[in-house]
Formats: structure tokens, sequence, C-alpha cells
């Protein structure tokens, strides 16, 4: 390990922390030298979001030391992490659009005379700090007029004009188009040139290489290697990332594809994110979605319910093009458990009674009158048989607990007779419990004869449940997966590196 | 050129075009005489619009507008009968009760936590109710008194046709206009009402502005009331009914966004004109007041209908333009 060096704009040492007794961080260390892009992976939950929000002070750690260019300093707060020469870009992004660039910069800053804001200083010293990092842009534009990579610049500047030392973007290509990224980069070129570093951190591999100079990797809240830029190699920061690894074994040992029930994707285009997908799934089997965050799996999905509207292409059910109608393809057979439980999920303020019957009032009312007894007895019914606690209809859903609001929103389609299931990420946020039980009923259904969609990012859940795996890299399936499959081939295909297992698609 | 140009040349070319219909179809629009009715008849609502600009461009709204001006004309009449009370004390008598009700709403709105919609509906009720009950009374009934004070009167007189109230208007428009767009405090009105949370982030006092907009726009209320009594010499029960609509109205016709965050004075000024001219001209072709509603109505949703399609054209960063590599129409994929 490095000494404690002015050379290096950041180094901590030996961060704990802890959530409810539950260890996050252990002994972390991390180091930045000045003028490099670092870049920070890890699988989610590795502790990447907490080690930052310790050294930008939006929490504090259990032990361990912050040096900025070699001396120790006390973060508690926001504030003294941007006295620190700490910056972060947030993922969404904190411009007001109706402001120019430059009033945006100086928001909350603002030079004046005479209670005047002095609008063309303030105007020349931005243009002062785009032409030293050579930017292209106009710093009297509105921000609305600006493209997201653009505005992103924006925050950078804002960051540079407080003098930022370190500037941590944390996935800064999620809300990005591939050309918009390229451009970020640039960007971040034009950073390094200028002599400011970057804490980088993504789930992208093929980022990492394009701009990083050093990688640390962390696993399980423990920072694994750090890695120079020529060592940096796909295989490498995955098995870095997983670590050992025992191939997990299905849930189900087959599964009894039908014939009779086959949904067909067939070169669907949506916006530029899906470029041209094409799948087939056949009822009886769960057919698990891979890939990473924004290649596109949650617009398949909603392409697929009608939720969407793709650009071009088909989607068949048994040979008969799916309607674009939310409604007709529920009564179709159509179920979605979306991944924003709370705003598309369920309804919060309604009761579990209500939320469980919300898509079946076609055979729950008659000529547009509820009837209340059937209405409960469908509920009661649903709660029983999944097992929903508390066992009470007139609770309010958000009360619930988060495993317990999924079995509510599972439950409102499993009482239907469903043709095909798309599920969004159905475990993140639920305990480890009720997830078995979910996956339980995920099976039965299958069992049942219907087609299950899952998309997960959780890699031990998708490598699991799903009896065929198909991966989604830039737009496309990249690879599938039948049989046992192992988490870091997913990764590696997932980044758009194929495998051995994996047939390429 | 930005959007925001662009808007300001529709709100002019609006009101041009409005103009040379009148011009073309009437004898009676195009003259001094005319023009400086239209004047005096935008200022009042002129001024109003001024003070909800900021509380709108702040991300709020002030429904009570209408329940201060007439709360403020009978503080007003009531002054101006305090014997040997000059006309300008009159008027700034008035302009603080204005603002002591906007400090009303903006204390209940920051303190409380209240939807600015819900309070400002009700203290328009309460400021109203006010009104009503302290207005001159013979045997419990409402009358009218004529004001007395000459020296307050004067401020309804014009000079040659050009009157107080408009070159007021027009000062304060001029001030307002400086004031959003190179004060700290308009900055960060925008800033707020384009995005609270991120002008929180950059150390936005937000009671504070929300506060001086709420009571800056029941100034304006209250300086409003003042010159149309001085100009009427007397007040009535229903003075300021319906302001509160006229002034929102103006307002999104001159192009200030209605949830807020974008706009200035000017917009606010050619808003109010647009309107004035609108009631003026419906009037010279002999229509009813249910006409005038008619067109009001219909001039909002157009304009907001077309700020919405506007906003999506210009706005960068949500619009995609179209890929280079297209992908195959829908029917080529079709089974």
């Amino acid at each position: 390990m490095t000494n404690i060096n002015a050379e290096y704009v950041l180094q901590v040492r030996g961060i704990d922390k802890q959530f409810g007794g539950v260890p996050v961080l252990k002994n972390v260390s991390l180091d930045i030298k000045k003028g490099e892009v670092h870049a920070l992976m890890g699988e989610n939950g590795a502790g990447k979001s907490t080690l930052i929000k310790i050294v930008t002070g939006v929490y504090t750690k259990d032990a361990g030391t912050i040096y900025v260019e070699g001396e120790p300093r006390d973060i508690r707060s926001r504030t003294d992490a941007a006295d620190a020469g700490i910056s972060v870009i947030y993922q969404e992004l904190s411009l007001i659009q109706t402001l120019t660039v430059a009033q945006n910069i100086f928001l909350g800053q603002e030079r004046t005379k005479f209670r005047l804001t002095k609008k063309k200083e303030m105007q020349r010293s931005v243009a002062e700090l785009i032409g030293k990092y050579t930017f292209d842009i106009d710093p009297n534009a509105e921000v609305a007029s600006l493209g997201m990579a653009q505005r992103q610049t924006v925050e950078i500047l804002k960051a540079l004009r407080q003098d930022a030392k370190l500037i941590i973007m944390d996935e800064p290509t999620s809300a990005l188009s591939a050309a918009e990224s390229e451009k970020l980069f640039e960007t971040i070129d034009e950073l390094r040139a200028g002599g400011a570093s970057i804490l980088y951190i993504s789930h992208r591999l093929e980022e990492v290489y394009r701009i990083a100079d050093r990688l640390t990797v962390m696993r399980d809240g423990e920072n694994v290697r750090v890695l120079n830029k020529d060592e940096i190699s796909a295989p490498v920061v995955t098995k870095l990332m997983i670590g050992h690894e025992v191939k997990n074994e299905k849930m189900r040992k087959e599964a009894n594809r039908r014939s009779d029930t086959v949904l067909e994707v067939r070169d669907l285009y949506f916006k530029d994110i899906l470029k041209g997908v094409s799948f087939k799934a056949y009822g009886g089997e769960i057919l698990g979605i891979g890939g990473l965050v924004g290649a596109g799996r949650t617009e398949l999905i909603r392409c697929i319910y009608g939720a969407a509207k793709p650009a071009s292409g088909a989607v068949l059910l048994n040979g008969s093009p799916v309607s674009r109608s939310i409604a007709k393809n529920m009564r179709a057979g159509f179920g979605l458990v979306p991944e924003d439980r709370r705003q598309e999920g369920f309804v919060p303020l309604l009761p579990v009674m209500k939320n469980l019957a919300l898509s079946s009032y076609d055979f729950l009312a008659k000529f547009g009158f509820v009837n209340t007894k059937k209405e409960r007895t469908f509920a009661d019914d649903a709660i029983g048989k999944y097992d929903i606690r508390p066992p009470r209809r007139d609770l309010q859903t958000i009360n619930l607990s988060g495993g317990n609001q999924q079995k509510v929103v599972l439950g409102k389609w499993l009482a239907r007779s469903l043709k095909v299931l798309l599920l969004d990420e159905p475990t993140a946020g639920v305990d480890i419990g009720v997830k078995r039980e979910l996956y339980h009923y995920l099976a039965e259904l299958a069992d049942a004869g219907a087609i299950v969609i899952m998309v997960s990012s959780d890699l031990p859940e998708l490598t699991t449940v799903s009896d065929r795996i198909l991966v989604l890299h830039d737009g496309r399936f990249f690879e599938e997966f039948t049989g046992e499959v192992s988490q870091t081939d997913i990764l590696l295909a997932s980044s758009g590196e194929h495998t051995e297992e994996g047939r390429a698609l | 050129m930005s959007s925001t140009n662009i808007r300001r040349c529709i709100s002019i070319g609006l009101v041009i075009a409005l103009g040379l219909t009148y011009t073309l179809t009437t004898d009676s629009f195009l003259t001094t005489f005319n023009i400086l009715q239209l004047l005096k008849d935008s200022a009042y609502t002129g001024l109003i619009s001024l003070g909800m600009a900021l509380v709108i461009i702040g991300g709020g709204i002030d429904l009570s507008a209408g329940g201060i001006v007439c709360l403020c004309g009978v503080a007003c009449a009531r002054a101006s009968f305090i014997p040997g009370v000059p006309g300008i004390a009159v008027i700034l008598i008035t302009i603080l009760a204005g603002a002591a009700c906007g400090l009303f709403n903006g204390l209940v709105v920051t303190k409380l936590h209240l939807s600015e919609f819900v309070t400002t509906l009700a203290s328009g009720f309460v400021f109203s109710g006010l009104a009503l009950i302290t207005t001159f009374k013979t045997d419990g009934r409402p009358v009218p008194m004529k004001l007395t004070n000459l020296d307050f009167i004067s401020f309804g007189y014009n000079y040659s046709g050009l009157y107080k109230i408009t070159i007021v208007w027009i000062a304060l428009a001029v001030l307002m206009q400086v004031v959003l767009t190179r004060t700290r405090f308009g900055l960060y009105t925008c800033a707020l009402g384009a995005n609270e949370k991120s002008a929180l982030m950059s150390g936005v006092k937000k009671d504070r502005i929300k506060i001086a907009g709420f009571m800056a726009c029941g100034a304006f209320c209250g300086l409003a009331a003042a010159m149309v009594v001085a100009f009427q010499t007397a007040t009535t029960q229903t003075l300021g009914n319906m302001m509160e609509f006229q002034a929102i109205s103006a307002c999104v016709v001159g192009g200030i966004v209605i949830t807020g965050g974008k706009g200035d004075a000017l917009a606010a000024c050619l808003g109010a004109f647009f309107m004035t001219m609108v009631t003026s001209g419906l009037l010279k072709y002999g229509l009813s007041t249910g006409v005038h509603y008619l067109m009001y109505g219909a001039v909002i949703v157009i304009m907001i209908n077309f700020d919405a399609q506007f906003s999506r054209l210009t706005d960068g960063g949500r619009v995609r333009k179209t890929k280079k590599n297209e992908p195959p129409r829908l029917s080529e994929v079709q089974p």
C-alpha cells in the first residue's frame, strides 16, 4: 500500500461502516492520484455507493481516515467535502433548466454590484473556464436547450469553478445515448489533460477500458485489488468482482416447454435503446433476461406489455399480433410486475383488497357495480394463498413490508388465468424468505403452462430461477445460456464479451 | 433564436394581429384616445399581473389577488377619509395593506407548509369577507361613498389623456424586468420555480423568496386598487372580482410558464395588454360579456397547449433527433 502522500488527491484508509449491525464496508482503502481517472467497480451491494457517500460527507464512517493531498480531513457534511475540493456529479442532474449555463454555474454565488448581478463578468469567467478545458458549450445557452451530455459538462464546470480537486461521477452514462457517452468521455479526457482527478463509478467494462488509468475493484464491502490500465481485462475484472464461485444449481430440474403457447418478438426497435430484438419464449418456461442497467431490458418488457410503443417490430402471441393497448393485453392474459413497485405496481393508499382486485374487476363487477362479497372472497383467497402478512385486507398497502407489497402485486396477476407474466426486478428490496416464496409461485405458474419472463440484475437469482437466459447487450440479444451457468459468464456477456458456455446470437 | 425569443415574438405578433384586425374592421381603434384608454385599462390588470408573474415564476399561484384588491379598495377608501391625510399616504397605506395580505399568504405557505393553491384559495375568501365586513354601511347595508380627498383623487387624473396609472404601470414593469433578470432575487425566484430541490442545494433561501414574492404580489394588488379607486372616486364590493384569473390569464398568454421557472415582466405586460384588447375590441363589436369569457377561455387553452407543444419541440435534451440508420418501417416486419 502506498504511503500517505501529497501526490494523491484522495487517500482513504481503513474505512469501516455498519448499517444496523451489518458490516457494509470492511477496512476499505482507496488511492487516487492527481490527474488520474480512477474507476471503481463492483457488483450491486459491493459498497461503492456507501464509500462515495462517506467520502462526500453524506454518511459518517465508523472507523478510518480520509486524507486529501496528504492531510487528514474530517468530512462530516457535504460542505466539508466541498471545502476539501471533492465534488459529486449526481445521476439526477441538479441544474435549473430555465437558467443559462453561466447562471447555473454561479447559482448561489453570484457576483453583484449595486445589487445587480454582473452578468457579463460571470459569462466571461465561465467562458474562460470552458476555454481552459476546450469544452464546446455556450455560456449563454439555456440549459433546457442542451443535450444530456452537455448538461453533465455544465455540472462538471460548476464543480470546477468551485475549485474541485476530485470529481466523482456515479454511473454518469446511465442516462446518455452512445454518442452522448462518447462526448462525456471526451470531456473526461479534457479534464485529465487539465489536471483534474476523477473517480469514475460504472458497471460497464467497456467504459472503464476507454477512460480509466487505474481501477479499484470492490466485493462484499472490501477492496479486492487495484489494477493498472494494462492489467484491466474483462475476465480478470469479472473474476475479481464475483470471487470464487460455484455454479448455481437450477431451481427447476427441467422445464416442460410447450409449443401451444409461444410468444414471439421480431426485430423490435425502440428509440435508440432496442436495436432489433428478436426471440421466442415458450409456455412452461421461466425465461431470464440479463444485461446491464440501461441495456434496454425494462424497455423490452414494456414494449411487449403495450406500455411503451416500439418504433418498429412485432410482438406475436401464438402467431397473432399483440395489441398496443394494456387493457386488451390484460384480457388476453398478460401481466406485468413492474420495476418501480410504488409508482406502477400498486396504488399505495388503497387497501390490500382493492389492490389485489384492481385488475380483476372485469369479473368482480357487473354493469359497473362491484360485487363486494365476491371481491372480499377474492382478496381473502389471495391473502391466504400467498401468505400476505399481516393477513388483513383492509390495511393500506403502503404499510406492508416490501416483500409483502410485492406479494400483493404478484397476487393481483396470479389470480387471473395468465398466459404471459412479465417481471422486472421482481425481488428488489425483498427479503430472502419472501424471495423463495415468490420463486415458488413463478415455478407454479410456469408448470401450469404460462410463459414467465423475468428481468433481473440479481445474478444468483437470474442463474438459479431461470430455465434459460438471454443476455441483452447494446440493444440486441448477445448470448443465450441454457443449463447451468456461472454468474461470471452472464456478467461477461452483459459487457459484450463472448463466453464458452453461451450460444452467440 | 432562442425559444424564449420566439415565444416573445409570438406574443407581440398576437397583439399586432389583433390590433390590425380591429384597425381594419372598425374606425375607432387606431386613435390616440382609444390607445390611451386601452393602456389605462390594461394598467389595472397589468399591475396585478406583475405581482402574479413573480409568484407564478417562483412556482406558486396567488388565487387571493382579487380578494386582496377588494380589501385594499376598502382600506384605501377608509384611509382617504382620515382628515388631512395626503394622497400619497393613502396610496402607501393601501400598498401596505396589500403587502400585509401577501405576508399572511407567504407565512401560511412557508411555515405551515400548506399548498399555495389551497392557502390562497382560502385567504381570498377571507380577504373578500373582511372587505365586506369593513365596508361603509348604513342600516347594515353597504353604500357607495363618494370619496372627497381631492389630493388622493388627483391620482386618477390624466395628463392630456395619459393616465397616472399607466405611467406607474410602465415604470414598475421596467423595474420588475430588471429585478427578474438582473438580481439575485429574480434569479432565485426562477430557480425555485424551475427546480426547487436544486435551488435549495445551491443555497437559495426558499422561505424568504416565497414570502417576498407573495408580499410583492399583495403590494401590487394594493397599488392597483388604490389607483382604480382614485380614478373611480369610489370603491365597490365587486372591485377585484375575478382579477386573479385575469392576471393569471395575462401571464399565461404573455408567455410565463404556468408551472414556474420562466418568464419576465414584459411577458406579463404583453399578456395584460392583449387580454384588455380582446375585451375592448369585443365591446366595439357589441358582443356581450359571455363572449368575452368564451374568448378568454379559448385563448388560454390555445396558448397553454401551444406552449406544451412548443417546449416539446425545443427542449433539446428530451427530444431525440432521428437516427442515421433508421429502423425498418413497421409494415416491413409485420407477419
